[in-house]
């Protein structure tokens, strides 16, 4: 019996990577906002720093009501605040989301009464470009 | 009142044990040719940014020694990531961050092993398994030229 749960534990665990990411085109074409966690050489202004976080629970392990990955936390609250800071761009962008295993998933389905809490956090420098030039690209190393 | 002080000793000793997680390297610089370009740092060479990528890795250390799963710095960062990386057609992902949420240190380790033959012996209890988690992110990158 041991070793069938063991087995269980075993099988359970192979194979559990949880990967999230987000589409995020950068280019500083002075139309969007651009996302770099590295530097920009270009000249900048710097507009101050920003943290976003977006909490939130996962209904029966699986539906996130408010959106709490990596795509609403930044495609739906940081590039909105940076716009509305007058920002070109977004500069050592940091972030982290809650990342639930596929068997927490499960838990969290079996007990569907405690739902799961969820949140993405996202820190970074807003910049201001000083001569914005659609040829350049926030990831330009010079 | 000796037992006690050697216990006292022996306690002492153990504490502030390093827990030690190892990854092989990453790419040079200057790149070499071929696969994807994995950095702690910033690129080599012009590029734009694609996007970004989060992934935690999941495992189960049995019996202290034997790590099942993919909660390894390789599994994470050459496996999971790397797969993402191409999935959004990107040729590179830097600055890497990454952690290993809950390392064993050796007197853990060994502490799980001797627990797990105690429990084996005795009949009290299995095999002492503890969960593993390894995370990273990084930025999705496409070079220009």
């Amino acid at each position: 019996m041991r070793h069938l749960a063991l087995c269980l534990a075993l099988a359970t665990a192979s194979g559990c990577t949880v990967v999230n990411s987000v589409t995020l085109p950068s280019v500083a074409d002075g139309k969007d906002v651009f996302v770099t966690a590295g530097d920009i050489a270009d000249p900048h202004d710097v507009l101050g720093l920003i943290q976003v976080t977006r909490s939130g629970v996962l209904l029966f392990g699986n539906i996130d009501v408010v959106g709490t990955d990596l795509e609403a936390g930044f495609k739906d609250v940081l590039l909105p605040k940076v716009r509305e800071m007058g920002g070109d761009g977004v500069v050592r962008v940091r972030f982290h989301m809650t990342q639930y295993t596929p068997v927490a998933r499960v838990l969290g389905v079996l007990f569907f009464f405690v739902p799961l809490p969820s949140s993405v956090v996202i820190t970074g420098q807003v910049v201001k470009l000083r001569n914005a030039n659609p040829a350049l690209s926030p990831g330009m190393v010079h | 009142m000796k037992r006690l002080a050697l216990l006292f000793l022996v306690a002492s000793a153990l504490t502030g044990c390093n827990a030690v997680s190892k990854g092989s390297r990453l790419s040079n610089r200057p790149m070499d040719s071929g696969g994807v370009y994995l950095t702690t740092g910033d690129a080599p060479k012009r590029f734009r940014t694609v996007g970004f990528v989060q992934v935690r890795g999941y495992g189960v250390e049995v019996a202290g020694y034997a790590d099942v799963g993919d909660a390894q710095l390789d599994g994470t960062i050459k496996g999971a990531m790397v797969r993402e990386a191409l999935r959004l057609n990107g040729h590179g992902v830097i600055h890497i961050e990454f952690e290993d949420e809950n390392p064993s240190s050796d007197v853990e380790r060994a502490q799980g092993l001797a627990n797990s033959f105690s429990n084996l012996s005795t009949g009290k209890g299995g095999v002492e398994t503890k969960d593993r988690y390894v995370s990273a992110t990084g930025e999705v990158i496409q070079f220009l030229e």
